[in-house]
Order: structure tokens, then sequence, then C-alpha cells
């Protein structure tokens, strides 16, 4: 196979890197969880093309590999591990009840921060991004590296939407993003870690969902709710 | 040929044999197995010490030993001292605690307390012989957790035994922290961590930073050697302690606390400017004399002797301040007899100290009362003890012939003869000092005539010291052999004076000859002033057998002695009720202290129903508060409580909220980088 010229390499990066950025402020925009975890596999998609991108790049196959298991774990796996726990707790289909108010628990109803000040705030984490990443950048100027910030970024609307979102579901999906975001930003910086850490982390998280499922379906057995803040309730 | 090193290693074997038979020799033979072992441990520290005393130097570096530093032992005169002492107190100490602990299974002959004894025991020794930081400090912490596991023994039995406890690990473990900053600090100034690094380095350090480890290193020993204000554990921990393991603490741990400040002030840092000795002067003096006027006031007879351990601490620490002093003012000679007389002042304590200790376990497990106004009567019951008792209590009241006398003396000559030194600062500190030292000796004559006269005198003010028999021959052993390194202190001290001397050139202080003489005479080189104590003993038993029995043979020529009833103001047979109690005895000392000690009184009267006239019952409680306690740690303690509560608010059991401190922290560590660059 020819490698692929610089250019086209570039620019199919940077429309992943887009893409995956992107991603990760729709799930700040979205309320719907359903649309959020949908959102969230197709960021899982724009993670799995960076290490293709750069395996096809460097020819290296077993980054190409690497691509295919991340693909199969955050767009496929984890996804529908989620979609899962959501009918468990919306067992009439949540799509129909959206009209009703609050009792759902398919929505993201009352975050923290509200969804307009979301957007504005993770703009500000990309610019923080940006500037906390530059003299890494200047390190090794290439296309890689360049999209580095935007790794770094996504960590940080992780973080975001684990501090401010209610629902225990959203909550998992800010924990996963802070996860991509540690992996892109792992793939940029140093075209990925060895593969036996891969392995360790990918399995680390997947674990880390499956007891997350688990905790919120006992959360709505216990509490009626999966609102995370009425486990202070556990503090009293 | 040198002995130290073969000595040493003994001691750690027997060491570690000890604490194997503490964990598998069942109850019947624990205590005799362990205490054999503690005191051969005792035993090879000691003749490590004397051969180091005699002027052989050892060292040895095991750098497989603990991983990233190893170990790096050295010993010589000064830590030879120490050594020494230590060893001697542990032998004779365990040979006590074979009868005390006796055969039991709880307490203090339980399998942990018995197997962490003969630990207790080497670290005592080998504390001294550390020759790098991290050897030190590792040395000393195993020492502080062998000693709080000991104090610690008795737990099941007593609540304040455990309160004490804590207190001790609080205490002990701030000291850590001083000492870990002050010898951290010290060696990356010093550019190497072991002590020969550390002293080719001081000199080189700035004015400040020299200051810095000095004030921190001294406040973490002066806690140890329970110096005011740091003293609070020692009156707890002391008491509730078993009496070998109190007689261990006060006569051989507090001491490694003045070996800290001696090796660390003059030998790595080489002396210092006047005002580092003026303060150790200053919070000497205060120990002594709030350490006696607390010790007058208590009538627990351990929590008395444990005051007293910070009085003489206290007067060391005035020696080893004057000696500084001394040394930075250029009067090489006049330091290194100040020194030498704060050594052989910490020696003499470590004998008496040890004997009275070990004197009032005996009264403790006879009786079972630590209280003095219960006991009395002791006398013909425990005649053994309470002339062992009786022996120690001379030692400690600074009077002849007792050996604490002779230190204090040098003590005194030292600083009068240090007027010569010019300055106004030494102009009014010294004759402070001389003022508090005579002060604490005085008080301390009240304090011991109380101990002794209330406590083993007169008739017993219990059922418990009506019934109290005399101890097993193990620890009238082991109280034995103090007794005779008190007696030998005080008739022949003269025979410590080369091994005093090198000790003293061993911290820089050369030229001393304080103590020599043969052994029977103490002559001091560079005052013209001598003391021969077997003299003053011989001459004050002769005056004393004459007192006593001129009259009475006078008296038996002119009539024969009648027994007649006492003279009872016809109001019945006098009951125990009437006589002294300790705290009546104190109570004169506790008016004229009033506004140093601020006793709280408190009077209850609680009249008969319906009558104003007529009184039922009237309550008197009188306590004597720790007044350093009082002001200083309780609003310390309040505002540190209040501190912890506030910051529960922190954790309100929002996971939100501690999310949030996550974000909010890593964003204003990004934001400070970026700023940054």
């Amino acid at each position: 196979m020819r490698p692929m010229s610089t250019g086209t390499y570039t620019q199919l990066l940077d429309l992943a890197c887009g893409a995956f950025l992107l991603a990760a402020v729709v799930v700040l925009w979205r309320r719907e969880l359903v649309a959020i975890v949908r959102t969230f596999a197709l960021q899982g998609i724009a993670l799995a093309a960076i290490p293709l991108l750069i395996g096809l790049h460097e020819q290296r196959w077993g980054l190409i590999a690497v691509a295919t298991g991340i693909g199969a774990l955050r767009a496929g796996l984890l996804p529908y591990l989620m979609r899962r726990a959501l009918a468990a707790l919306t067992p009439s289909g949540g799509e129909e009840h959206h009209y009703e108010e609050d009792v759902s628990e398919a929505r993201e109803t009352q975050p923290l921060v509200n969804v307009a000040a979301s957007l504005l705030t993770a703009a500000a984490l990309t610019l923080l991004a940006y500037a906390v990443a530059r003299p890494l950048v200047a390190l090794n100027p290439g296309p890689a590296a360049r999209a580095l910030p935007v790794g770094l970024a996504v960590v940080l609307i992780g973080l975001f939407v684990l501090a401010t979102r209610r629902r225990a579901l959203a909550q998992v999906v800010g924990f996963l993003l802070l996860d991509n975001g540690i992996t892109a930003t792992a793939f940029l910086a140093a075209s990925g870690v060895p593969l036996i850490v891969e392995l360790g982390v990918s399995f680390d998280v997947l674990l880390a969902v499956l007891v997350l499922q688990i905790l919120t379906t006992r959360m709505r057995t216990a509490f009626g709710t999966t609102d995370i803040d009425d486990l202070r309730e556990l503090h009293d | 040929m040198n002995v130290i090193g073969p000595a040493l290693g003994a001691a750690s074997a027997l060491a570690g044999a000890g604490v194997a038979a503490g964990m598998l020799v069942p109850a019947w033979g624990r205590s005799a197995a362990v205490g054999a072992c503690t005191a051969g441990t005792g035993g090879a520290g000691l003749v490590a010490g004397v051969a180091a005393l005699g002027g052989a130097r050892w060292s040895i570096g095991l750098p497989g030993l603990l991983p990233l530093a190893g170990v790096r032992l050295a010993v010589d005169p000064l830590s030879g001292l120490f050594m020494a002492v230590a060893g001697a107190v542990a032998a004779a100490v365990a040979v006590y605690g074979i009868g005390y602990t006796g055969r039991g299974a709880h307490g203090a002959s339980s399998r942990g307390a018995q197997a962490v004894l003969p630990l207790f025991a080497l670290t005592l020794v080998l504390v001294p012989a550390a020759a790098s930081v991290s050897t030190f400090l590792v040395l000393w912490e195993v020492m502080a957790l062998a000693s709080l596991l000991l104090v610690l023994s008795e737990h099941r039995e007593r609540a304040e035994v455990r309160r004490a406890g804590l207190w001790y690990a609080v205490m002990t473990h701030l000291g850590l922290v001083l000492l870990l900053a002050g010898l951290a600090l010290f060696a990356a100034r010093a550019g190497g961590q072991s002590f020969a690094a550390l002293r080719a380095g001081a000199a080189g350090m700035s004015a400040w930073i020299r200051a810095v480890v000095f004030v921190t290193v001294a406040a973490g020993f002066a806690s140890k050697a329970g110096g005011v204000p740091l003293h609070a554990w020692l009156p707890r921990a002391h008491p509730e302690a078993p009496s070998h393991v109190s007689a261990l603490m006060s006569a051989a741990m507090v001491n490694l606390g003045i070996y800290g400040i001696v090796r660390v002030g003059f030998d790595l840092l080489g002396g210092g400017p006047m005002w580092w000795w003026l303060g150790l002067i200053a919070v000497g003096a205060v120990s002594a004399v709030y350490g006696i006027l607390q010790a007058a006031m208590a009538s627990d007879l351990k929590r008395l002797l444990a005051y007293s351990t910070s009085e003489n601490m206290g007067l060391v620490l005035v020696g080893v301040g004057a000696a500084g002093l001394f040394a930075a003012s250029g009067n090489g000679p006049l330091a290194a007899l100040a020194l030498v007389a704060a050594l052989l002042h910490m020696i003499n304590h470590a004998a008496f100290k040890a004997l009275l200790f070990c004197a009032a376990g005996s009264v403790l497990r006879a009786t079972g009362l630590r209280d003095l106004d219960r006991l009395g009567g002791l006398r013909q019951r425990m005649p053994v003890t309470a002339g062992l008792f009786a022996l120690g209590a001379l030692g400690a009241v600074a009077l002849p012939p007792g050996n604490g006398f002779i230190s204090e003396w040098l003590l005194l000559q030292s600083l009068i003869h240090g007027l010569v030194v010019p300055g106004v600062a030494t102009a009014i500190v010294l004759p402070l000092a001389v003022a508090v030292i005579a002060l604490s000796a005085g008080l301390a004559a009240a304090v011991f005539v109380k101990a002794l006269g209330v406590g083993f005198s007169a008739r017993p003010r219990s059922k418990q010291a009506e019934r109290a028999a005399e101890s097993p021959p193990a620890m009238l052993a082991g109280m034995g052999l103090l007794a005779a390194c008190c007696a030998g202190l005080a008739l022949v001290p003269g025979v410590l004076g080369s091994g005093l001397d090198r000790a003293a050139s061993a911290a820089g202080l050369t030229g001393a000859k304080a103590l020599s003489g043969g052994g029977l005479q103490v002559r001091l080189q560079q005052v013209p002033a001598s003391l021969a104590p077997l003299w003053v003993v011989i001459a004050l038993t002769a005056a004393l057998a004459v007192a006593a029995g001129l009259p009475r043979l006078i008296g038996r020529r002119r009539r024969r002695r009648k027994n007649a009833r006492l003279w009872d103001c016809g109001g019945g047979a006098p009951t125990p009720r009437m006589a002294y109690t300790a705290t009546s005895f104190a109570e004169p000392l506790q008016r004229v202290f009033d506004d140093v000690l601020a006793p709280e009184q408190d009077v209850n009267v609680t009249p008969v129903r319906e009558s104003a006239y007529l009184v039922e019952r009237v309550r008197y409680q009188r306590r004597v508060p720790d007044r350093i306690e009082h002001r200083l740690y309780e609003p310390m303690l309040a505002a540190l409580a209040r501190l912890g509560g506030a910051a529960r608010r922190l954790a309100g059991g929002s996971v939100h909220l501690y999310l949030g401190y996550g974000f909010f922290g890593l964003v204003a560590l990004l934001l400070v980088l970026a700023v940054g660059w």
C-alpha cells in the first residue's frame, strides 16, 4: 500500500479531530440521553479514525489494529451497554414520554449549568487547552501535534460534564469523554501508548462502565431517580 | 582490640532473641526470658559505651540495610556516654521488670508488650550511634513507636492510658516533624546527609539558615527532653506506662533529647551565636522551676516523678545552654566545665530517677495505688523499698551526700565563674540561672520530703496500704543495682572524669579536666574549687551519728524512757485521717506560688432540707491544673477542632461538589501554567 500524501493526511486528521471536538460540544448541547449516547458513539468513530489515519500514514499495522479495537469498544460496545441501561431505566421507552415533564429519566432536565452557559464554557475551555498546549506543540510541530489541544479540550469538557450534569448516565458519558480525550491526547502526542497499556485502559473503562451501569440501576431502585445529588442522603 | 562493634552486634542479637522470646515463650517463662535478653542488650550497650568513653572509636556503613540511604553508625565518646547510661539503665530495669511483670498474661506482661521491650532497649542504645540523618531519624522513630506501644500496654485496664497514649503519640510526632524539617534543611544545605558531611558543610551555611536549623531541631529535641512548654506528654505518659517502662523512658529516653541538642548544636553546627544559648537557658530555667512546682502540687507519686524529670532536664538544658554561651564568647575551658556538669547531672538523674520510678512501681504493685494521699505506713511493710526510695530521693534533692549534689554544685560553679564572660546578657542571665537552680533545689527538697514522708512514714491511710507486702527478689535486685549506681556516683564521681572530658571534647569543647584527682576528689582546674565527696559523706555521717546518738546517751543517763499515749486534746485517739496528706503538706507552697499555679477551688454547701442553718454536707474541691496546658494547649486544641469542623463543610456529600473541586483545581492549575508561560 502506498502511503497517503501528507496533504490528504493532514486534512483527514484535522477533520477527525474536528469531529471529535464537535461531538464533545454536542454532548453538552443535547438534553436527551438517547441523543447524548448516540453522539458519544459518533465521537468513538472519530476517535478510532485518529490512530487509523496515523497508522495508514506511518504504515504501522499495529496501530490500525488498535484503531479497530478502539472503534469496536467506543463506538459499539460502550454505547450498546449505555443504551441497555437507559432502556432498563425507562421500561416503556423514553422517546414517547419526552413531553411529560421532569419525571422522565431519559432527559437531562436540569443541569447545574444551563446549556447556553455550558457551550460558552466549552469555548473557554478549548481556548485554555490551546493556550496550555502551546509548549507541547512547539516540541514537535507536525500535523498530529498541532491537533493535540483538541484532546486536552475534550478532557476538560469531560470533566465539566462530570461536574455539572445530574443524571447518572450523563455522568458516565462525562467520564467516557474524559477517557476519550486522554486516549486522543496519547495518540496525537506520542502516536499511541504500548499495546498492553492500551488494552489495560480499555478493559478498565469497560469495567467502570459495567459497574456504573449496575450502580445506576441500583440507584434507581433505592432513590427512585438517578439524580446523583440524591446521594447526599448517604452523607448525613 | 575494639570491643564496640562486637558489643553492639551482641546487643542487636540479644534484642532479636528477646523479641522472639516475647512472641514465642508461654506466659510462665516469658518475662524471665525477655528480661534476661533485655538485660543482656543493656549490658552490651554499657560495655560498648564504656569502651567508647575510654577513647575507642568505631564506625560502620551498611548500605544494604535500608533502601536508598543505607545505615551508617559511628561511636565517639559523646555517643558512648549516652549509650553507657542507656545500657546501664536498661540492664538494671530489665532485671526489675522480670519481677514487676511477673507471670501474668495481660497488660505489661502480654505477648506484645514483652516483645517490644527489648526493641526499645536496643533503640535506646543505638540512637546515639547513628551517624547519618536517615539512620538517626529511623532509629528515633522506632524508639518513639516502641515506647508508645509500651505506654499503651495497660490500655485494657484503664481508659486514661489510651488518652495518655494519644497525647504522647501526637507530641512525639510533632517533635519528629520538627526534627525532620530541621535536619532535612541542614542536609540539603550542607550537601550530604552523613554527619561527616553535615560537619563539613555547616561552616559554609548562611547565618539565618543555621539559626532556623538550630531552633527547629532544638525544639524537637526539647520536646523529647520534657522542656516547657512542650512537656505536656511527660506527666501523662510516664504515670500511665508500666513502671519499668516509665523508668526506661524517664531515665534513658529523655536523655536522648539532650544528646540531640549537644550533637547538633556543638558537634554538627559547631556552636552558634549567643542568642541560641540564651534561649536554651531560658527554656531550661522555666522547665526547672515549672516542673518542680507542679511536682510539689502533684499527689500522684508517678506524676510527681515525671514532673521532677522535667525539672532535672531543665537543669541539664541550663548547663548545655551555659556551655554554648561560654563557647560563643570564646571561653573554651569554662564551656567544657558547664557541659561536663550538665552531662554529669544527666547521668545522676538517670540513676536516681530510674531507682525512684522502680520504687514507685513496687509501691504500685503492692498496693495498687499511686495516690500519695491514700498511702502511708509503707516503711514497716516494705522496708527495703522504702530504704531504696529514700536513697533515690536523697539523690534527687541535690543535698549532700546525694549524687545530685555534686553535679548541681559543678553546674553552680560554672555559672558563678561564668561572670568573667563580658556582656550585659550574661550579667543578667547567669545570676538568674543560679537563682533558678537554687530555687528548684529548695523546692525539690520539699517535694521529696513529701513523697518520702507522706508515702512511707506515718500510718497507712487506706486498706490497700495496710495490706502492702515487700516486692519479689528480682525487683529488689534491679533496684539494688540502681542504688549501687547512685551510691557510686555520690561517693566517687571522679572516676567518670576522663570519660566526661573525652565526651566534651568529642562535642568540640576541649580542656575541661573538671573531674580529676583520682576518683576520690573533684578538683576544678579552671576555677579554684575542689570537693571530696567521700569526705563530705564521712563527715556528714559522723555529724548525724553524733546528733542522733548524743541526746540518747545523755537522756539514758538522766531517766528511763516511758511509752505513753499521744496527747489528743481530749478528742479521742488520732485517726490516720488526721495525719498530713500530700495535699495538705503542699498547701503552704501552693499559697506562696498562688499566682503562678492558679489553683481552682470549689466549695459546695448542701443545707439540710427546709433549713438554711443546718448544713448536711460541705464539699470542697481543689484542683491545680497544669496552667500551660490550660492556657496554651486547650485553646489551640479548640481552635484545631473548630477548623476541623469548618473543614467538614467542604465535604457536603454532594458528588457534584467533589467533582467540581477536581475540575476547578485542574482549570486553575492550567490557567496558572498558561499565564506563566
